[in-house]
Formats: structure tokens, C-alpha cells, sequence
């Protein structure tokens, strides 16, 4: 009642100050989060949460895989299948139709996208945090930027021709998470020296060690930046720095699953834990066809997609990949069964065999035949039923470069290096001429030195930034 | 003392030019005097009206000079005017033709009282004087206390909404009671609540609608809201509502916001309701303000973009006895009608599966593992048997033939459903004395479900008390509200499966398993192994589900008055409110929901069998509390003389503080009867069986918390001149705790403006038929915000680890610097009228609502990480009418009363900078698909061609030839290949509400209409029913079967293997769209009352018994395909009869 005691003007000025008062609380009141779910991101483990987020990193773009020579789909299955899909399918020019939206461009500058925004809050970091976490954390959002500007380089960028091809566009380079700027397309050694750059620094910052046997490899290390490495030089016909790299990693990490030791019958013989991956990565979700067409497992009535004839045939009755690989069936029928990812899903990550075939052809074409084959042996006889395999001997390295890379089509199909392989064995004069001419189709080729081998960039970002187009698209 | 005469000279002006008056029996004077003496002024009456005067001794040297300008006025009126402000005072002898002058004796004097309106309801702003002397305004509640200094005068009182009232004196220490009639357009007077100040409706400008008492009690139902469907002009409750697509179940005027929050404020107390509304029992509740426009929402600032709802609760009257009111009800309801949605036959259904089988259709199942292949049907794991000779064609023809006779639906009728019953009790006590007021009440509700084991049951208490500490001073009032209810959810609804030949029970009653989830034969396969039985029985299902929602909700209302000067006051308002739902679903050892998860982390080890998710129940517990703080401090002033006005100006400022918080928690290996649970681990994948497909067991743990805050400032004052022009403002500054704006961008300023005039109070007003006659304008800003938006880049962490055992993060959204609230500019035009007597009288409105700033999508280029940005992008624009007419007539004994509600809105998105990649993306029903010129929820269809006369196929067109290329038409992005039909939500709606009355009893009916819409209905495609997701439609037996059907039907014909695209362009091709214009007799109640008043030997007050039928069905309706366009795609509610009695003691 002391309030009511005041003298009346008092009264009437205690009132009108009260809000005044009571302001005072107001900045700090205001300042709450709406949300404990909800932050802006400063913490080491803020920026680690960001990068393990699967959901966004740890997946390849598909369109190239679409593009290639490995399967067909059978004539239901293309029914159902949307313009693009059947546009991709059958190397039509006009690919997307005028449909944005498109995953494969989207999602790996996603990555692209969380990467920077790691990258720009490591640029502010707090004194206290250890150098080797932060060193750490930045080699791993440098190694996932470069890992998405190479699988979009592959498939939107001409294949690379020399050092000095600056007549060619390469993809935008985005660096900062900031999105007001206008993206602009680099020229294609821009691109390359990008992503180099990018590696460069990440084998220097990411740590030294791959996690044990049997834990999972989504993170990635030192060998996997190395690994990565060598896939890059040998897109860029650069096959000395792919051996460099191919075998500084597999003299650090070159553990191979013997498919002996694999229950050949169950749908996913591969776990996503296994000694041969380096660094996990799957193809792109589901609502992009890949996903969904090139696997049937459990839960879908059939697969349309087949596997090409050529290809199943070329796998031995011993060779344990036709039963790893695929739901083998007489026909042209033979489909595909999970992958390295202990999914469905393709597995589009970094895995040792590879790093053996990388080896093997760059030692093959710097006339080292005898390594070359060494390698070869080595990875097939943990393929190959046990005893049955004997060993290939070559004479030449005309021979063994042949016998390398049917190996390495056999051994990495469905792996989303195909693409990349068809551009660049054309390039060295391969003459691979891939046509649809099964399950009801006929008439459709990819000659090679077609600008086709290079897709468009989707509508809605050209019409959005105005970037130039990719040439006969 | 000249401020005095000069009023009398206006009010004079007023009274005689705007209500001629005509002779009651005397001459009619016309008189003009200036500062004349009293004396002469008589003189002159002498001359004019034939009546001399006297009086005391010595009066005309007291008394002061006149001046006045009467034309044509009665003796009466031309004396008021002399006598008013004098010390002395006159009678008038009409026999001997004299007026009598006394002398007023001086004598201080306090006089008590209240005024109400004829409802009993307080009337506060009355205008109470006693001639020549003071003068004041009643309070809140009808009270006022007048300080006087004559003896023998009487009081005049006087509102805008009411006929002025002169009473006596009362007694010495005795109130005075007056209780005063409402004007013509009676509906001037029902008071409007804002949650801010208490008004007449006559004295705003802005667009408000009001239930009453007796309308919220015309229905019976357990929610408020429930009450005020098809009785509140310009609200609609949307049926057929879709939750992805932020679509509210109930919109004021139309919708005017694209992905913030759509809902209508609800206002409990003075302070918005944070909690679920089934927690208010609608007993507790006075009467309904809805808040339409800007001048009367806009009080409510950011808050009240899609309008207000203010319920009102009830109070105890000053000097009441005691008065116990006490009511019940009774309903019961039908079964819910399962057959209404038409399903494919079981006949049919097996047909198809027969011919699927013979073509091949399962053979990849076939070929797959049994526990890989996918669940298979009954009939055609049957012919599959026979096929490999497990068993005889014959045994297969009897098994076959035995489903083709089987109706799910029999059993579920028979096991799931039954009549509802619900009952409802509330008692009351109200009253109050001189000084205090109070009310309290207690209700219990129960609803048995028309859902086997289903059911609901709440309690509430509720109370408020105010308290005058210091008479006419100082104003406690306390109050409280408490809910408690359980809902239990116990029927998981169906069988769980899409074929229609599933039996849930032999003959014996036991339950019998369905497909589901894996083939028949595997699990027959796994019988008598070591996994718990695998086998999906609705039947089981609906014994063994244990989920119950638990929701305690209590708020603590305090408020003070103080008055510091005649006319100012001051205010503060606290309130508490805490909420608690508590959701537990406890998954019973014997749910197939805790089988599956335990038999697929099965492992299978060398050494025996081992669970990860050990055996017991499953507890799955969310439980969200809400804690709400309110402090409001706010000052009134009025006054009935700012330059012979009437203002009033309220202003204040006010803190909302509402902190949520949610968390989720699973146990496993639950043990209800010790509440033990065993730990598992979370991080670790297991392959599960039999798919072996790696997977973490379920983390479900997490707690997170909100808060939502608000600093507010507002205004609103109001002007009245002449009682006929009205000016009011309002302003409002909002300040919200939105995330990583900048605090200057944190506030929004929201105003509003408003003209009234009160045309048939002028002087050249003369059409009698509409003695009443009002315009109103108002223009002002509301505001909503999306509280999910930043202008930083900001993260959330993900609830479970993935598969790597890693902790992960997703960015939300990308930085907005420009980030602000949207705001909803509302002009609003409307006029009020009333005939003589009230016997027809309404409101028209007309309105514009343009909203900007909306937060929208618009195409970023993707290369910057984001497709799609979400900001302050989009606009829309509505506009409407709203017309309320009732009437109000006698026809001897007999009353008929009537309501028509019209209303017409149409909203138009204006500006949207997304386009959705293909016309398909536009028809599916789950996405919002906003395009510029139409609706927001709008139905588009591909135009139809006809069937092909060759094979059936469905045609659409192509560069305008018939088409069937179903890609191209399906997934083009051509817009301009689709067609836009009609909005998803009805642009004219309302009702028509008849009443009648006749001795005791009264009938009531509601008819409901909606037109203008479409919906798109469902028919037979092929695929869901292929692959047994979908249940089908009879159209199959119209399908196209031979050259020539495509004259007849626009069913395709069936095809094989399934074409998911022709079924798409089916699906959304404009054949399937069906208007929704329907016109429904909602329900109707019968009521019959006993008073004191007709018979005296009664023991109580009032005694009231009603019958109320309610969804009594359609009238008519445009479509003739049998389907209620309230339920395209649901059972409609079942009829109910309800029998009540209410008793007031």
C-alpha cells in the first residue's frame, strides 16, 4: 500500500516511470534464443557436427554415371522415368529440358556451401582451441570443397586438355559461404588448380591416421586427400603425379578385401565398415534415379535396370565380383546388388582397388609392365575364387595397359569413374563409342569428341546468373 | 458557469434538430432568448404555453440568467433547459397550469449506483448527473458514486447506445439501480472486449463480431472453438485441412500470410492463450469477440495478422445473491459411416490380383528370397501355392473364393467403432455485494469415442473475485483457471494394410494376422524359430495400445485498478500460465511395434542369440510444458467533455515472456510395474535382420527449450462528437526476440485509423424505415512473423547421431540481413443499420487486406549452396464482404428471430518469385504451390481430351491435339498446360439461423452454405492398387473395356505393366474435379423453459430442457458423385442427439 500512500503526482510519475524502469532488463530480455536448437556456429564442434552431416557431404553427383556404357533399363523402367532420366539415358542434347533444380549441380555446391561456412568461422577462431583441431577441421572442409568442385568438374566442364586451355570454362568457384555475389564460371586450369590447391592444403592439415579396421570412414584423412590426389592427376593425364600419389597412399594404407571371405548370396555382401575404403561416399538420394533404379534390394518388386552385356560377360564364372557386384541371372537380366556403402546405394567413395589400378595404369604407361601386372595379380587374387586364379603374365605394356584397364572397368563399375574414364580414354584415342542397343533400344550413340561429354549446366543457374552454357547444349 | 449554458445551448440544438419532437399534449413553444433572467424567461412561457408560475420566496434572485434558441419543444423540454445548472428547481401542476420554482436545499450528499443494460449486463461510460449539479461516468462494471449538493433533483442517465433515463433519488443510504434501454440498433450496445479495454460496439470504428451468451450456448460441445463454427460472420473452418501445407483449420477473413503462422490469435483473460483450447470449458465463457480489421486487431500488433478471437469469461455481478447455475448434457452419436468412402470391391480387387499374377507381375518377387521380396497379398501368396503344387487348384479356388466374400470393413465396424457418448456437467456460483464480485465454477466432461477404447475426460475450476480495497479507489481482482484432462488414443484406426479382404477375427472372436510387412510363408517359415512372433493382428493391436495424452494447464490472473483523478486510471495486469501435455505411448511387449524392433536388431552369434533392443516394452514419452509470463501497465483516461466530446485514450506497455520446453524420451526393456527400463547401445550399427541393412537402434532422447518474448508499447484512443462523429486511433510498437536481427529491426510500428458517422442522427436525415444508420471507415497495419527465420547463418543440431556415430549439424538457413515481419494493410468499409424497433437490422462490410513483406520462396542460384531462399518476399491480396442481417419479429405469441451471415473472400497471391519446376508440382496436394493471380491454395488440373478409342488410354492435349505422352504432360514445366479450376476453400460462405419461440418452448435451426470452390475426388488408379498400397475405387467397373466405352466413361482402362504416369495425368486431370457448393442443415435445438416468473410454485429460477441434434446432413449439394465436400477424403462426422438440462437455483 506504500504505492497508494505516495502523493497523487508521485503516484502519476512512479506509473509513467514504471515501463521506463522495467526497460532497463530490455536488451538482455530480448536477446534469448527462440530456440536451445538453434545456433550460429563458433565451436570447433559446431563446425565437426557441420562436416559430419552425411546427409549433405559423403555423396557423388549421378548424371555421368547415367551417361555411360555400363547398364540400359528395360523399356518399363524408362516409361517411368522422367524426362531428364530419359534424356541422360538416351545422350539427348537438351537434358534437362528447362527444369532447374537439378541435384546433381545442387548438392555438391551444398557441400561447397557448408564447407565455406566452416571455413569463414575457422577464420575467427577462438585463441583456446588446440592448432591441430582447427588444423584438423580446416583440411577436412578444404578436402570436401575439392571433392565436390572435381565430381562437378567431371560432369559440367569439358574434359581437361593442357595447361594452357584457358579457352575452356571450367565451374564457378565459390569460396565464401556469403550468398549475395554473383557466380561466375573459371577457366578449366582455374578449376583444376582450384581443387589441387584445395588438396594440397588438406593432405598438410588433416590428420595422419585412418580409423581401425572396422570402423566406418566417412571423415577424411591424410591417405584420403592422397588418394583423391591421384584421381584428379589421372583425369588430368598427369600420370606421373597419379602414380605419386597412388603410391604414397597405398604405402601408407593398402589393405584389400578378399572376396573369399564374403556371403556371396546376401544382398549387401559389403559392409559400410570394410578395410578397403578410405572415404565413404554414396550416390545422390533417391529421388534422383540412380538411387532407387540401379539397386533392388529388399522392398522393391523388380530393378529395371540391367546390367550391360558386354560388361557381365567379361567377369570369368571364377571371378567372385559377378556375384558380389551384381544379382547375376542369364539374359541380359543381371542386376545390381549393394555396394561398399552397406546400402543399396553405389558407392561413389575413395577405396584402395582403385588406388592398385591407378598404380597399375600409370606404371603400365610409363612401360613398367611388370608393376603394373604386380598390382593387377595382387588385386585379383583377393576377387577371384580361391586357387583359381593363376596370375596374368603380359609382354608388353601395350598389353598390360589393355589388361589394366579391363581390369579397372570391371573392378570399379557403378563407382561413378566411368564417365570420367570414357572422356579421358577417348581423349588418349580409346575410340569407345557407347551405344544403347538393348532391352528395346536401338540407334543411340555417343560418338566420341562429342561436345555431349559435357552436360549442361542446369537452366535455372544460367537464368539466374547469366553464366555461359556449356557449348551444343 | 457560461460552459454550462453553452452545453445546454448545444445539447439543446442537438435534441431539437436531429429528433423533431411532436406535441405530447401541450402547446408547442418556440423561444429564443440571450443571457435572459430566469423570471422573464417564465414570463414568456407565460405568454407562449398558457402556464403562469410561483414559488418560493426570494427564487429569482438566486437563480442565474438563461439563454437558450428552442424551436417548436415541449413545456418540459424548454424548462429542463432553464432549470438545468439552477439552484432551484420546478414542478409542474398540469390541472391549474403552473409552474412551481423552489428552493434547492444545500446539503452534501453521496450517492451509490450501478447501470446495466437490460441483459444485467454493467454499462460502463454512462453518462450520470444530477441537473445543476455534478456529474460523472460510470466504471467497468456499471458502478459510479456522485458527490451531490441538491436535494430533490433527480439523475439524468445517458449512454450513446442507450435512451437516456431519469430515476429519483433513492433513499438515504440505499443504491440506486437503473437499468437502461438500448437505442435503436440495439447492437450499438453489446459490449466489445478487446483484451485490452471494455466498449460499447457504438463506440468503434473497426469491424468486430460478437456471440453472446446464449448463441455459444445454442451448441454443445466440449471445445469453445467448436461454438462459434457457422455462428461467427466471416469465419470459416476449413475441412479437408492438409497440415504440410501450413493450412489452418480456422481463418478470419480469408488468409493473408504464405509460411508464418496462419492461426488466429485466441485471447483468454486479457492475454493471449499459449495452451491447447480444449482446456477452456466452454461453460466458463461469457461471449466471443472476434476482431476483424485493423482498428480492431491492430491493438493486438504483430500478433493479430490473421484476426483475433477473444473469449470472454465470466464474472459475478455487484449486489447479487448468491445464484447457482447448474447444466448437464447428454450425447450420444452414430457409428461413424465406414462405407461412405466407396472402395474397390474385394471381388474386383482379387480379379486384378488374379490377372497380375498371370502376367508376370510378381515373378521378380518371386524370385527374391522370401524375406526379401516384399509383403505379398493374401490371394496371391494363395494362387502362388497353387501354382507350385503346395496346393490343389481346388483348395486355391476355395481360398480365393472365400476372400472375394470378405469385407474388412464388417469387422472393423463390428471390433473398432461404436457409438459415441459424451457427457457434460458444470455448476456455478456467482454473485456479489457491494464491494466485491465473484465467480466460481467446476465442470467434468467425459467423451467415450465413437473409436473403441478411445476416450477423453477433463476436469476445470475456475474462479475470479474483485474486490474494491478502497471504494472507488482501488480494484483488486484475482482469478484462476485449472484444466486437467486425459485422452486416450487406443485404437490404431485400421487394419494396417491396403487389400480389403483382410479378416480381423475368426469365428470364434480370436485375431487373426494381415499382411503387412512380410510374405505370408516367411513368416509362417519363422514359426517355432527363435524370433518373438512376427505377425501383424489389428485385432491384437487395438487390445494391446497404451497411449494417453495427459494435459494439466492452470493460469493465475492478477489484476489492480487505481484511480488516480475523475476519468484516469490506472491499470496493471499480471498473468501466470503454465501448461503441461505429457504424452506417453507405451509400446506393450505385445505391440508388433515392439516385436518388429526387437526381432530386427536380432543377432545371430556363435554363441546363441542376442537382442541389442532387449525384451519389455518400449516407453515413448513427450512431454511439452509451456510457461507463460504477462505483466501489463496501462493508464485510462476519459472524459465526456473534450470540447463537448467524448474521449477516451488507453495507453500502456506490456512483457510476454513464454518459455517452452519439449523432450522426448524412449525406454527399453520397460517394466511398467516397476518402472525399470535396461540400456542399450545407441551408438553402435547392428545388421538388421532379415535385410541386413545396418542401423542404429532408435535414439529418441532430447530436450530442448524455446522462448518467445515480447516488448510492446500501444495506444488506442477514441473521439465522439455530437454522438455522431467518431474519430479513433490506435498505435502499437512490437519488439520479439527474433533471432539475429538487428534490434533496431526487431520492432514493428503498427497503427490504425478510423472514422465513424452516425448519418441518421443529422438533421436532413429523414428515411423512417432506417431510423439507424451508421458508416464506418478504417484503415490500419496488422503484423505476423515466422519466428523460424534469422539474419545470421545458423545450425541445428540433429536429434540422433547418424550412421557413423557422429553428432551432426544442418544449416537452417542461410544469412538474412533484410529479414522483418510481415504486415497486413486492412481498409474496411462497412455500414450498420437498423430498422424501427429492431425488427431487421445488420452490418455490411466491405474490405481490402494486402499483405507484404510475406515471407516467401523465391529461386536462388543454386550454386551458392541454396535453391531456395526463404525471406520477405511475396505479397497477397484479399478482399471481401461480409453481410450479417437478423431479424426480429412477433407474430402474436409466436417470436421468430433470424440470422443470415454472408460472407464473400477471395485471396490473391500478387507476388511470388518461385516457380515450381513442372505443372505436376502444382496439383500434388502436399506441397504449397502459390501462384501469382490465384488463390494461395488453389486446385489446377491438365485439360482432358477424352479416352483413346483405340486402347482406353487417357488423352490429354498437346500443342492441341489429344496427347499421351504422359511425360510431357505431366512433368512439363509449361504452366500454361495446366488449368486453373477454382480455390480449395469455399470464397462464399455463411449461414442461415432461424429461432423461434413460442410460450416456453423454443426451436432453432442452422442451415450452412459454402460455394465457389472445387476438390478434386478420388477414383481407380492403377498402380496403388497393383502394388496393394491404395485401396481403389468402384469407377474400375466403369473402366474403358472395348472401342466405343470411351462414349460412355472417363474411366482408362487398365493397363499392364503399371504406367505411373498415366495414372498421374489421370489423377490430375481436370475430369476429377468436382465443385464443392453445398448447402447442410447443421443441427437444430429444441429447447422448453420453466421460470419463476410463469410459475410461481417453482423451486428454483429457471429450469431448462433442450434436445440438440447436430451434422444432420447435406441439403444439396452441386456434385453428384455422393461425396460430402466436407469429407473428400474422411468419414463424415456421425449424427448426435444431445438431451440437456440446465438449472439456475
Amino acid at each position: 500500500m506504500g504505492f497508494v500512500s505516495l502523493h497523487r503526482g508521485n503516484r502519476l510519475v512512479a506509473l509513467l516511470l514504471l515501463p521506463v524502469f522495467l526497460q532497463a532488463c530490455h536488451k538482455n530480455f530480448l536477446d534469448a534464443k527462440p530456440s536451445t536448437t538453434l545456433s550460429v556456429p563458433t565451436t570447433l564442434s559446431e563446425f565437426q557436427a557441420l562436416l559430419d552431416n552425411n546427409a549433405v557431404f559423403n555423396q557423388v553427383p549421378t548424371l555421368g554415371e547415367a551417361s555411360c556404357d555400363d547398364y540400359f533399363f528395360t523399356q518399363n523402367a524408362y516409361q517411368s522415368l522422367d524426362i531428364r532420366q530419359q534424356n541422360a539415358f538416351l545422350w539427348q542434347p537438351n537434358l534437362f529440358e528447362g527444369q532447374g533444380g537439378q541435384l546433381d549441380w545442387n548438392a555438391p555446391y551444398e557441400q561447397v556451401f557448408y564447407a565455406n561456412v566452416v571455413l569463414d568461422g575457422l577464420g575467427n577462431r577462438p585463441e583456446a582451441d588446440s592448432v591441430s583441431q582447427w588444423k584438423a577441421l580446416e583440411g577436412a572442409a578444404l578436402f570436401a570443397r575439392a571433392f565436390a568442385f572435381y565430381n562437378l568438374s567431371q560432369v559440367f566442364a569439358p574434359m581437361y586438355g593442357t595447361v594452357a586451355d584457358t579457352a575452356h570454362l571450367g565451374i564457378p568457384l565459390r569460396l565464401h559461404s556469403e550468398i549475395s555475389s554473383v557466380s561466375t564460371r573459371s577457366t578449366l586450369p582455374q578449376t583444376y588448380q582450384q581443387i589441387i590447391n584445395d588438396l594440397d592444403s588438406a593432405e598438410a592439415f588433416l590428420p595422419v591416421m585412418l580409423p581401425s579396421n572396422n570402423a566406418s570412414r566417412n571423415r577424411p584423412v591424410r591417405v584420403a586427400a592422397q588418394a583423391l590426389l591421384a584421381r584428379v592427376y589421372l583425369s588430368m593425364r598427369n600420370y606421373t603425379l597419379a602414380w605419386l600419389y597412388a603410391d604414397s597412399a597405398l604405402k601408407f594404407y593398402d589393405s584389400l578385401i578378399d572376396y573369399n571371405n564374403l556371403d556371396t548370396t546376401a544382398g549387401i555382401p559389403v559392409g559400410i565398415q570394410n578395410s578397403e575404403t578410405i572415404y565413404q561416399a554414396s550416390f545422390l538420394g533417391s529421388n534422383q534415379f540412380i538411387g532407387s533404379y540401379f539397386c533392388a534390394i529388399a522392398g522393391g518388386f523388380y530393378s529395371g535396370t540391367r546390367i550391360d552385356s558386354s560388361l557381365i560377360s567379361s567377369y570369368d564364372p571364377n571371378d567372385l565380383r559377378r556375384v558380389v557386384y551384381y544379382h547375376y541371372k542369364p539374359y541380359d537380366s543381371s542386376y545390381l546388388k549393394g555396394s561398399y556403402t552397406g546400402t543399396n546405394y553405389c558407392f561413389g567413395g575413395l577405396a584402395t582397388d582403385e588406388l592398385y589400378l591407378i598404380r597399375a595404369e600409370c606404371a603400365a604407361r610409363a612401360q613398367d609392365f611388370g608393376s603394373a601386372m604386380n598390382d593387377i595379380n595382387k588385386l585379383l587374387t583377393a576377387r577371384w575364387r580361391s586357387g583359381s586364379f593363376t596370375g596374368y603374365t603380359v609382354t608388353s605394356w601395350k598389353e598390360a595397359l589393355d589388361t589394366v584397364l579391363l581390369e579397372r572397368r570391371k573392378e570399379l563399375a557403378f563407382r561413378g569413374l566411368r564417365w570420367t574414364d570414357l572422356r579421358r580414354l577417348n581423349y588418349e584415342g580409346a575410340n569407345i563409342v557407347p551405344t544403347r542397343n538393348q532391352g528395346g533400344f536401338s540407334g543411340y550413340t555417343l560418338d566420341t569428341g562429342s561436345v555431349l561429354y559435357t552436360l549442361p549446366i542446369p537452366p535455372d543457374v544460367i537464368n539466374l546468373t547469366g553464366m555461359v552454357q556449356n557449348p551444343g547444349r | 458557469m457560461w460552459t454550462s449554458k453553452l452545453t445546454a445551448i448545444l445539447l439543446l440544438v442537438c435534441l431539437v434538430k436531429s429528433r423533431p419532437v411532436f406535441a405530447q399534449g401541450g402547446k408547442l413553444i418556440s423561444l429564443k432568448e440571450d443571457n435572459a433572467p430566469l423570471e422573464r424567461v417564465l414570463q414568456d412561457i407565460r405568454e407562449k404555453a398558457g402556464f403562469s408560475y410561483g414559488g418560493e420566496a426570494g427564487w429569482p434572485q438566486m437563480s442565474h440568467p438563461v439563454s437558450l434558441d428552442v424551436k417548436k419543444a415541449t413545456l418540459q423540454e424548454v424548462l429542463d433547459i432553464c432549470f438545468r445548472d439552477q439552484p432551484v428547481y420546478y414542478t409542474i401542476n398540469s390541472k391549474k397550469h403552473v409552474v412551481n420554482v423552489s428552493i434547492r436545499v444545500k446539503e452534501e450528499r453521496e450517492v451509490h449506483g450501478y447501470v446495466y443494460d437490460e441483459n444485467g449486463a454493467p454499462v460502463a461510460g454512462a453518462f450520470v448527473q444530477a441537473p445543476g449539479d455534478n456529474g460523472t461516468t460510470t466504471g467497468d462494471h456499471g458502478e459510479f458514486t456522485l458527490h451531490m449538493h441538491l436535494t430533490n433533483a433527480q439523475l439524468d442517465i445517458s449512454g450513446v447506445s442507450f435512451e437516456s433515463q431519469h430515476v429519483l433519488l433513492p433513499e438515504r443510504g440505499k443504491d440506486v439501480t437503473v437499468v437502461l434501454r438500448a437505442r435503436v440498433g440495439s447492437l450499438e450496445a453489446v459490449e466489445v472486449h478487446t483484451g485490452y479495454e471494455d466498449t460499447r460496439r457504438g463506440h468503434t470504428t473497426g469491424s468486430v463480431d460478437i456471440i453472446d451468451n446464449n448463441l455459444l450456448n445454442r451448441r454443445i460441445s466440449t471445445n469453445i472453438l467448436d461454438r462459434i463454427d457457422g455462428v461467427a460472420s466471416s469465419v470459416l473452418f476449413n475441412k479437408n485441412v492438409l497440415g504440410s501445407v501450413n493450412e489452418s483449420t480456422i481463418t478470419i477473413r480469408g488468409r493473408s500470410t504464405i509460411y508464418a503462422n496462419p492461426n488466429p490469435l485466441i485471447v483468454v483473460d486479457n492475454f493471449p492463450y499459449p495452451g491447447d483450447i480444449n482446456n477452456i470449458n466452454p461453460a466458463d465463457v461469457e461471449n466471443v469477440t472476434i476482431l476483424k480489421d485493423a482498428a480492431a486487431a491492430s491493438i493486438w500488433g504483430a500478433y493479430s495478422g490473421n484476426g483475433v478471437i477473444v473469449l470472454t469469461t465470466k464474472q459475478g455481478k455487484l449486489n447479487q445473491a448468491p445464484r447457482v447455475s447448474f447444466t448437464s448434457s447428454l450425447m450420444v452419436g452414430q457409428k461413424p459411416n465406414l462405407y461412405y468412402q466407396p472402395i474397390l470391391s474385394s471381388s474386383d480387387y482379387i480379379a486384378i490380383e488374379d490377372s497380375l499374377f498371370n502376367r508376370g507381375y510378381y515373378n521378380p518377387t518371386f524370385a527374391l528370397p522370401l524375406s526379401a521380396g516384399g509383403v505379398l497379398p493374401p490371394a496371391v501368396e494363395t494362387l502362388d501355392s497353387a501354382a507350385q503344387g503346395f496346393i490343389s487348384p481346388a483348395q486355391a479356388a476355395a481360398e480365393i473364393d472365400a476372400y472375394r466374400k470378405i469385407d474388412s470393413r464388417k469387422d472393423l465396424n463390428k471390433y473398432f467403432y461404436r457409438p459415441s457418448i459424451n457427457s457434460q456437467y458444470a455448476l456455478s456460483v456467482s454473485g456479489g455485494g457491494s464491494q466485491d464480485r465473484y465467480y466460481l465454477s467446476a465442470g467434468y466432461d467425459r467423451d467415450i469415442s465413437n473409436v473403441v477404447r478411445d476416450e477423453y475426460d477433463r476436469i476445470t475450476l475456475f474462479g475470479n473475485n474483485t474486490h474494491e480495497i478502497v471504494p472507488g479507489r482501488l480494484e483488486l481482482t484475482t482469478g484462476f483457471g485449472f484444466a486437467g484432462s486425459s485422452t486416450y488414443f487406443n485404437n490404431p484406426g485400421g487394419t494396417g494394410v491396403n487389400y480389403p479382404y483382410a479378416p480381423l477375427a475368426d469365428a470364434r472372436g480370436n485375431p487373426l494376422p494381415v499382411a503387412n510387412q512380410f510374405r505370408i510363408p516367411y513368416l509362417n517359415s519363422l514359426s517355432g524359430g527363435p524370433l518373438l512372433d512376427w505377425q501383424f493382428r489389428p485385432l491384437h493391436e487395438l487390445e494391446n495400445m497404451d497411449k494417453k495424452l495427459t494435459l494439466t494447464d492452470y493460469r493465475i490472473n492478477i489484476g489492480l485498478r487505481y484511480t488516480i483523478l475523475r476519468g484516469l486510471e490506472a491499470r496493471v495486469y499480471y498473468q501466470y500460465g503454465h501448461g503441461d501435455s505429457d504424452l506417453v505411448n507405451y509400446h506393450t511387449p505385445q505391440t508388433f511395434f515392439t516385436r518388429n524392433m526387437i526381432n530386427e536388431y536380432t543377432q545371430f552369434t556363435s554363441t546363441g542369440i542376442v537382442t541389442p533392443v532387449p525384451p519389455g516394452g518400449i516407453l515413448d514419452e513427450q512431454r511439452l510444458i509451456y510457461i507463460a509470463n504477462n505483466v501489463r501497465a496501462q493508464l485510462n483516461y476519459s472524459t465526456d467533455s473534450l470540447f463537448h466530446g467524448r474521449f477516451n485514450i488507453i495507453g500502456g506497455w506490456e512483457v510476454r515472456d513464454l518459455e517452452g520446453s519439449e523432450w522426448t524420451n524412449w525406454l527399453y526393456g520397460y517394466n511398467p510395474a516397476d518402472g525399470s527400463s535396461v540400456p542399450v547401445n545407441y551408438t553402435q550399427t547392428f545388421p538388421t535382420y532379415p535385410s541386413g541393412v545396418p542401423s542404429l537402434i532408435p535414439y529418441q532422447d532430447q530436450k530442448f527449450q524455446t522462448a518467445e518474448r515480447y516488448i510492446s508499447y500501444y495506444s488506442n484512443a477514441g473521439y465522439t462528437l455530437k454522438d455522431r462523429y467518431m474519430v479513433t486511433a490506435s498505435v502499437r510498437r512490437d519488439e520479439s526476440n527474433l533471432f539475429g536481427v538487428r534490434t533496431n529491426q526487431k520492432g514493428v510500428p503498427l497503427w490504425s485509423a478510423g472514422l465513424g458517422w452516425d448519418i441518421s442522427r443529422e438533421e436532413f436525415y429523414h428515411f423512417d424505415p432506417i431510423p439507424f444508420l451508421r458508416l464506418r471507415i478504417t484503415d490500419g497495419f496488422n503484423g505476423n512473423v515466422d519466428r523460424g527465420l534469422s539474419a545470421y547463418t545458423t545450425t541445428s543440431i540433429n536429434p540422433q547421431v547418424n550412421i557413423y556415430d557422429n553428432v551432426t549439424a544442418t544449416v537452417v538457413n542461410p544469412p538474412d540481413p533484410t529479414l522483418r515481419w510481415e504486415k497486413i494493410h486492412i481498409y474496411n468499409f462497412g455500414v450498420d443499420f437498423a430498422s424501427v424497433k429492431n425488427r431487421f437490422a445488420g452490418t455490411l462490410e466491405y474490405y481490402i487486406k494486402s499483405g507484404t513483406d510475406l515471407i516467401g520462396q523465391s529461386p536462388e542460384d543454386p550454386t551458392t549452396g541454396i535453391s531456395v531462399f526463404t525471406g520477405n518476399t511475396a505479397d497477397m491480396r484479399d478482399h471481401g464482404v461480409d453481410l450479417t442481417l437478423r431479424t426480429d419479429d412477433s407474430f402474436g405469441a409466436l417470436r421468430w428471430n433470424s440470422a443470415l451471415l454472408f460472407s464473400y473472400v477471395l485471396d490473391k497471391v500478387t507476388k511470388y518469385e518461385e516457380k515450381l519446376g513442372s505443372v505436376y508440382d502444382y496439383m500434388v496436394p502436399t506441397t504449397i504451390n502459390p501462384l501469382v493471380g490465384k488463390p494461395l491454395y488453389s486446385i489446377y488440373a491438365l485439360p482432358w481430351a477424352g479416352l483413346s478409342p483405340v486402347n482406353g488410354d487417357p488423352q490429354g492435349m498437346l500443342n492441341g491435339k489429344p496427347s499421351t505422352v504422359y511425360s510431357s504432360l505431366v512433368d512439363t514445366s509449361a504452366l500454361s498446360y495446366m488449368k486453373y479450376k477454382g480455390p480449395v476453400n469455399p470464397p462464399v460462405f455463411g449461414s442461415w439461423r432461424n429461432t423461434f419461440y413460442w410460450k416456453q418452448w423454443g426451436l432453432s435451426f442452422n442451415i450452412l452454405y459454402k460455394f465457389g470452390y472445387v476438390f478434386r475426388r478420388n477414383s481407380m488408379f492403377y498402380g496403388p492398387v497393383f502394388s496393394a498400397q491404395g485401396s481403389g475405387s468402384p469407377d474400375y467397373a466403369k473402366r474403358w473395356q472395348h472401342p466405343g466405352d470411351e462414349k460412355f466413361t472417363t474411366m482408362p482402362s487398365m493397363v499392364f505393366p503399371v504406367n505411373s504416369l498415366r495414372d498421374q495425368f489421370y489423377q490430375y486431370s481436370d475430369v476429377l474435379v468436382v465443385k464443392g457448393d453445398q448447402v447442410r442443415l447443421q443441427d437444430v435445438q429444441i429447447s422448453y423453459d420453466l421460470s419463476k416468473e410463469t410459475r410461481p410454485g417453482l423451486p428454483v429460477q429457471l429450469l431448462r430442457f433442450y434436445l440438440y441434434a447436430n451434422n444432420l446432413g447435406i441439403l444439396w449439394k452441386a456434385n453428384h458423385v455422393g461425396i460430402d465436400p466436407d469429407y473428400v477424403n474422411s468419414i463424415p462426422n456421425p449424427r448426435t442427439l444431445a438431451f440437456g438440462i440446465k438449472i439456475d437455483y
